[in-house]
């Protein structure tokens, strides 16, 4: 009994002391607790173009547009039929991919004094705002990205965004000049570290965001044009600056808008892009436009219409569709076409003219268009009236930026390329995203009963 | 059972024949027979006879009878059977030695095994268990035990996943208490606990597998369910979910070898969904050939008026693909023992081939336990499970070859399913053909596990017992996936290799001291546990396959890894204090102290109890009372049990590589040469502390009529608070879509109730019933501040609603129609079905006349919705039964445009994809009755056996989900949540491989 007794303390003994080391094991093997900026760079870079100028939404944009098509029957994507749950990722990547981890960038940048890391991080925080403001109107920000810390952020009016996404470019330009201790190199998908390109970047990213606001409540078109044309003096002066994601083209690489017209989304081209080049004798529809399969023929599908043949309907070119291909987000083609809008609203249309011709000319060339074609193609497009400029410039403008999601705000804002609501709409030509049910359930807002065919701040009647 | 292999076959018979060998010449000279009756002149079959001190004998016959051979008739026999007290008879130079057992009032009362392993007798216990015995799984002929014991223990929810062979079924036990975190219970083989969770690679589409799948369920001596906190207490924090506690059968001292073989046999087909068949493949009554002109719908021309090529069409049946699936389930067991130990060794091969052709499961079992009593006071029991498992799996969901073949139009003829090019041959765009899935991809999950358990009782002194139990739990999975690149989906195909290892090792110290003075027994139980488990996964992911026929990572183009190790950890002490008073009162408290490794460093120990009284007041009725209920007891217990249902790891904020766990679109990094991070999505929350599960339970057992009747009854009102909820959905604003928090309360309250009963027992025929029920109502009393839903789970609701787009009402309830006389959708999405069942019964009855044997088994779920998301599609696609009834429709309800009923007709084709984007018009109630089981046995007559050396024989015919009775559900089988074991999973219906119908046919030999 004593015995057994003794064995008992022992054996409590023993249990007491080693518990503590026992249990000591909660030091999580497969995740850091730090990481450098270079890491969050990459991963950032590749959100932006993979998730938000090649995702769901931008997809989205493309069928209100009437670019892509999607050859299932109605109601669907192409008649305007939205789901809130069908935003949900994008919402969330926007904010838990992208803005979060650029955050993390500049904060862990500023400490460093990598500030040259700040500045990429603040200038593509303000591009990602500007994103998803003109998809949503008021988003959440100055409340945003503090975790925990504020489980219910407030939304901020779109007019402050704006506000916002100009002081993150004009910190970012600033910060560029400022010495850094790291520089980025491969991480930097975009320049490798050419801290001028993104200066050029940002002020085009400037005059954009300024051309945004013409119609805009409190603001006047001519004095957004003055700002803008001031702006991009210091942005992109050739094809060269582009800022674009490469990818490699192997099977786990692929570029998105491979993705999403690939034959599981039974996505092809709608009628009214590939009639509109066809109709204008474009010489870039065979770099843009894929015949179809079956038929060899520039065929688009009339949206609304009951579901046809996949393969007898064009879908995108490598050069845009592929799995290898290049993701433009800002182009120097969308500089010059801005700086054509600027000087048409300032200087009128014969002052616009030469610009406007320059922009068809740098996108035409770097699809690699003949000169005889693409002066062929002047003699007919080349020319603006006053009754013509502001719909040939956004015309132009549209098929410079195929497949970008800029098109939509443009159409918004000015109302071309004219399209007319397609068969069987739900309702009419959508104005704006709605927000998520992701967001409704979990911080709800008094804008989220916002309609698809609301519209945001910027866009006054 | 003609198609036994040959290999196991001979082995068989050459066990069979060294097994004859030894009883010849063990055997010899004089026979004697007689006959064991009751005290009533009842004969009673199944009793052992042994010569003392020998391993020579028998058992009685159906009729009561034996007979064997001694060497010596100055010998003794010794009858024994459960229930009656052993008897010694001196054979006296008798060649007939009739023997009347008497009852044993002490065994009678049920011993049952509860927490820890601690044996405790039935009628003392102060909290509900329920005891399903090995036969009783065995009868119900399921691969995996858990599906067996569905609508067998009140208040206990089985749900079956996918009909692929070998998927995974959920186990809850008093309802869902975690909103993510696992609800299932616990699983502890003869004390120790083991690995019961799902796994194999379960991305885009597969069935995964329970782990539960790898106890044979013949190694199965029975399996008890300890139920309320109060009983699981001791268990500590994970066994707060409820206990399932296997009890592994063993050999029996001073009993000569039986050897058991048992061989089925079965073959099952699928449960199909209805779907119209009237209807050819098109559009707008233009038919669709499907080869030049391919369309997903069937909303084509008749096909009763559809001519083809002058001639009229052809029906194809697009379940046409499915075969006929079959199952061999062979089994040996050897059991015996000699004076100091016994044995039992237990082999058994399953092999079962599922109804789509390249699916699955096989499994080689093997079971032993060796007793040994090493001295007088100390005995060690070593056994050992060894499970190799290989379950093949085909896709399932949007991509997999059901959704295509659900929505088949019936005028397509799925044959040849290649072009003459070689490419696939199908009806339409962008998924792949079935067919061809089956030749070009596969999801193989090899499995490899061992359960060891040592365990060491060593007895001073009389009064105290020191237990010294290790076990260990380790298993090796290999998971290959191959999909072969295809031109319709546009993938260039992919092979992972997933290996995951798993090492768990238990280890319990227990004193156990009993002493009884006057009026009181008095038991004490002090304990300690350590508990260890390991987690390891890599991963490696090969893209873009480039040789044809190459299922070898180094076809790909490229290759990404991954890795990922989990460790968790516990210790805990406990003690248990039972006192008895005069076998009328019993009070029964218990302590227990645990610590965790996955917790915050100030949060890690945290202590919780229980305190249960039991009083029979049976014993204190008069006689007139007890001549009727001779069996009366009350219970009453209360207890909290903490426990910690998260992850390790959950305390800090990481973060995560972007490799092909988290890729970004699909892109996993390495990305251009680069490495890529991002913040984890989960917020870890550093001040995490354990949930608490408070729960109070009353009871009563009842037998009347000499025990022929019995009834059991519980009521429980259980509540968790400080509920832990991993990765609970927080706005994305926020810069994260999750974190982990202290805060959910969930409240589950119900009646379980269990009737037994025996209306004849007369001669050569008996009748036992078994009823059990159970009725649950649960609510989620609060989520986190602030937020009142994730997902499926709202405050104020049941557990698991569905939540979604409803139908527009007015004040009445009456669906609003717009002036295009199409229901409209409300503004915002609301409750639109609850997933829990009102209440769910189960109803076994045995029924024996000689030696033919018939047992049958419904169970019945009242109410419980289901989201037919296979009608949603079938709605769309025009192959839904409804989609029969084509046309113009007036739809009920309530015009928007004059508030009076709708009158404008509307296209009923137009109608039903209207309604598939109002999620509420594809939620059904999932009420069902269905025969679930039934077999009919058949004993062979002994005179037959014992000339080839048989001690019985037995063959038994039966059948699995013979007959469903759903009225409100137009799928095949309500039971199946399609997606898995996941809580949010729970209830939906979806392109999962149909369950079956079966029959079976199975032998058993006893020599």
């Amino acid at each position: 009994m004593k015995k057994i007794f003794s064995i008992l303390i022992f054996l409590l003994m023993l249990s007491g002391s080693g518990c503590k080391e026992f249990l000591d094991v909660n030091t999580d093997p497969n995740n850091p607790l730090e990481v450098k900026e270079a890491l969050l760079l990459s991963s950032s870079e590749l959100a932006i173009s993979r998730n938000l100028m090649s995702g769901n939404a931008a997809w989205i944009c493309q069928n209100f547009m009437q670019m892509s098509a999607l050859n299932q029957p109605n109601p669907q994507i192409g008649t305007y039929r939205l789901l809130h749950t069908d935003v949900d990722g994008d919402w969330s990547s926007v904010y838990s991919d992208e803005l979060i981890n650029l955050k993390i960038v500049i904060d862990k940048a500023e400490k460093n004094g990598n500030s040259y890391y700040a500045a990429i991080g603040k200038i593509l925080t303000a591009f990602t705002l500007g994103t998803a403001t003109d998809l949503w109107g008021d988003i959440p920000y100055s409340q945003a990205l503090n975790g925990t810390g504020n489980l219910l952020p407030v939304y901020d009016k779109q007019e402050d965004i704006y506000n916002d996404i100009q002081s993150l470019l004009d910190d970012g330009i600033a910060d560029i000049a400022k010495t850094s201790v790291k520089a980025p190199g491969g991480d930097d998908y975009f320049y490798q570290g050419d801290m001028a390109q993104w200066q050029k970047v940002a002020y085009t990213l400037k005059a954009r965001y300024a051309m945004h606001l013409t119609k805009a409540p409190g603001h006047t078109a001519a004095a957004q044009a003055d700002l803008a044309l001031q702006f991009l003096t210091s942005g992109m002066i050739s094809n060269d600056d582009d800022l674009k994601m490469l990818y490699p083209g192997a099977a786990d690489q692929a570029n998105g808008w491979w993705a999403n017209f690939n034959p599981v989304s039974t996505s092809c081209m709608s009628s009214y892009f590939v009639d509109s080049l066809v109709a204008r004798n474009d010489p870039r529809l065979p770099i843009i436009v894929k015949p179809a399969e079956d038929t060899g023929l520039y065929t688009g599908r009339v949206i609304g219409t009951d579901a046809g043949v996949l393969t007898t309907y064009s879908s995108p070119t490598d050069l845009y569709g592929g799995i290898g291909a290049t993701n433009d987000i800002l182009t120097y083609s969308e500089a010059l076409f801005l700086k054509a809008e600027a000087t048409l609203i300032k200087s009128g249309f014969a002052a616009a003219e030469p610009i406007y011709q320059d922009g068809i000319v740098a996108h035409m060339s770097k699809l690699g268009v003949a000169e005889a074609d693409i002066n062929a193609y002047l003699a007919t497009r080349g020319t603006l009236t006053a009754d013509n400029a502001l719909q040939r410039i956004m015309e132009e403008k549209n098929v410079a930026n195929f497949l970008n999601i800029e098109i939509f705000t443009d159409w918004r804002r000015t109302g071309f390329p004219a399209l007319t609501k397609v068969p069987g709409a739900l309702s009419d030509i959508p104005r704006r995203l709605i927000y998520p049910q992701i967001e409704m359930i979990r911080n709800p807002q008094p804008q989220q009963t916002a309609l698809i065919t609301d519209r945001v701040w910027w866009d006054k009647e | 059972m003609t198609r036994i292999n040959t290999q196991f076959r001979i082995g068989l018979l050459s066990i069979i024949a060294a097994m004859m060998l030894v009883t010849q010449f063990v055997f010899a000279q004089v026979p004697i027979k007689g006959k064991v009756t009751d005290e009533a002149g009842v004969s009673l079959p199944g009793v052992n006879v042994v010569v003392l001190n020998t391993t020579n004998g028998t058992v009685t016959n159906v009729d009561g009878e034996y007979e064997l051979s001694v060497s010596d008739k100055s010998a003794t026999l010794v009858f024994s059977f459960i229930g009656f007290t052993t008897q010694k008879v001196l054979i006296d130079n008798r060649a007939v030695v009739d023997v009347t057992m008497t009852p044993d009032i002490k065994a009678l009362e049920e011993v049952v095994v509860t927490a820890l392993g601690v044996e405790h007798e039935k009628r003392e216990l102060t909290y509900s268990t329920q005891m399903v015995k090995g036969e009783e799984i065995l009868k119900a002929k399921e691969p995996s035990f858990l599906n067996s014991l569905t609508g067998k223990v009140s208040g206990v929810q089985i749900t079956s996943s996918s009909g692929t062979p070998g998927a995974s079924a959920r186990i809850v036990v008093r309802g869902a208490t975690s909103i993510y975190g696992d609800n299932q219970a616990l699983m502890v083989v003869d004390g120790v606990p083991v690995n019961s969770g799902e796994s194999g690679l379960t991305t885009e589409g597969y069935a995964g597998s329970s782990r539960s799948i790898d106890i044979d369920p013949a190694t199965i001596e029975n399996v008890n369910v300890l139920k309320g906190a109060a009983a699981t207490a001791l268990y500590g924090s994970a066994g707060a979910r409820g206990v399932v506690m296997i009890t592994t059968k063993g050999g029996g001292r001073d009993k000569k070898p039986v050897v058991t073989l048992s061989s089925g046999y079965s073959w099952e087909t699928g449960l199909f969904p209805q779907r119209q068949t009237k209807y050819g493949q098109g559009i707008d009554g233009v038919y669709y050939d499907g080869e030049v002109n391919k369309t997903s719908s069937s909303w084509g021309p008749r096909m009763d008026t559809l001519m083809i090529g002058g001639k009229h069409a052809t029906k194809y049946n697009p379940y046409s693909f499915f075969r006929t699936g079959t199952t061999a389930n062979n089994t040996i067991s050897v059991s015996g023992g000699g004076a100091n130990s016994s044995y039992f060794i237990s082999y058994s091969n399953f092999d079962q081939k599922g109804i789509t052709s390249t699916s699955g499961f096989k499994r080689n079992s093997f079971f032993t336990k060796y007793t040994t009593k090493v001295s007088s006071k100390l005995q060690s029991i070593f056994q050992l499970t060894y499970t190799n498992s290989d379950q093949n799996r085909v896709p399932e969901g949007f991509n997999g070859p059901m959704f295509v073949l659900y929505g088949q139009p019936v005028s397509w003829n799925p044959d040849p399913y290649l072009n003459p090019d070689g490419s696939q041959r199908l009806y339409r765009y962008s998924r792949n053909n079935p067919q061809w899935v089956q030749h070009n991809s596969y999801n193989d999950l090899k499995v490899n596990r061992f359960i060891p358990i040592a365990t060491f009782n060593y007895t001073p002194i009389s009064w105290l017992t020191i237990t010294e139990r290790f076990g260990g739990d380790l298993s090796f999975e290999r998971n290959n996936l191959f999909e072969a690149p295809s031109g319709n989906l546009g993938t260039f195909g992919r092979i992972i290799n997933q290996n995951t290892t798993v090492q768990q090792f238990n280890n319990d110290l227990i004193f156990n001291a009993t002493k009884e003075s006057n009026n009181f027994t008095y038991n004490m139980i002090l304990g300690f546990n350590a508990f260890s488990n390991y987690y390891q996964t890599l991963n490696e992911t090969g893209s873009g396959l480039g040789v044809d026929g190459l299922h070898n990572i180094s076809s790909a183009s490229s290759i990404k890894a991954t890795e990922y190790h989990a460790t968790r950890r516990k210790v805990g002490a406990y003690v248990q204090a039972n006192i008895g008073y005069k076998r009328v009162l019993a009070l029964s408290l218990t302590g227990r102290y645990d610590g965790s490794s996955v917790l915050a460093k100030n949060n890690t120990y945290y202590p919780y109890g229980s305190a249960a009284l039991s009083f029979i007041f049976s014993e204190l009725l008069p006689m007139s009372i007890t001549n009727t209920m001779n069996f009366a007891k009350v219970r009453v217990s209360a207890a909290t049990v903490g426990n910690e249902n998260v992850d390790p790891y959950s305390i800090n904020t990481s973060y995560a590589a972007n490799n092909s766990n988290n890729p970004i679109g699909g892109i996993a990094f390495p990305f251009r040469d680069q490495a890529g991070f991002q913040i984890s999505k989960t917020i870890g929350n550093p001040t995490l502390r354990n949930e608490r599960l408070n729960e109070v339970e009353i009871g009563i057992e009842t037998k009347f009529f000499q025990s022929r009747v019995g009834l059991e009854a519980s009521y429980f009102h259980r509540k968790s608070i400080d509920g832990l909820i991993p990765g609970v959905g927080i706005s994305p604003s926020t810069g994260f879509t999750g974190t982990t928090v202290n805060s959910a309360s969930i409240e589950n309250k119900g009646l379980e109730l269990l009737l037994n009963a025996n209306p004849v027992k007369s001669g050569k025929f008996s009748w036992d019933v078994t009823l059990s029920y159970t009725h649950i109502r649960n609510k989620i009393l609060a989520i986190y501040p602030g937020l009142n839903q994730l997902d499926r789970f709202v405050v104020g609701q049941p557990y698991n609603i569905f939540y979604g787009t409803r139908y527009q009402r007015n004040e009445s309830g009456s669906i609003m129609i717009g002036a295009n006389g199409l229901p409209l959708a409300a503004a915002t999405p609301g409750v639109i079905g609850n997933a829990n069942p009102k209440w769910f019964a189960g109803l076994t009855n045995n029924l024996r006349y000689g030696r033919l044997t018939l047992n049958i088994f419904f169970d019945m779920r009242m109410g419980g919705d289901i989201q037919n998301d296979v009608d949603s599609y079938g709605l769309f696609y025009g192959t839904a039964k409804a989609t029969e009834n084509r046309g113009q429709i007036v739809i009920k309800g309530t015009s928007v445009t004059d508030n009076q009923p709708n009158t404008v007709a509307v296209d009923a084709r137009t109608h039903y994809q209207t309604i598939t984007a109002i999620q509420e018009s594809v939620i059904q109630d999932g009420t069902y009755i269905k025969l679930r089981s039934a077999s009919l046995g058949y004993e062979l007559k002994p005179e037959w056996l014992t000339k080839i050396l048989l001690k019985s024989a037995s063959i038994t015919l039966s059948g699995r989900n013979l007959f469903i009775y759903s009225p409100h559900f137009t799928g095949a089988d309500p039971e199946v949540s399609s997606l898995g074991t996941a809580n949010s999973a729970q209830n939906i219906y979806q392109f999962s491989t149909p369950t079956s119908r079966s029959v079976m046919c199975t032998l058993k030999l006893t020599f």
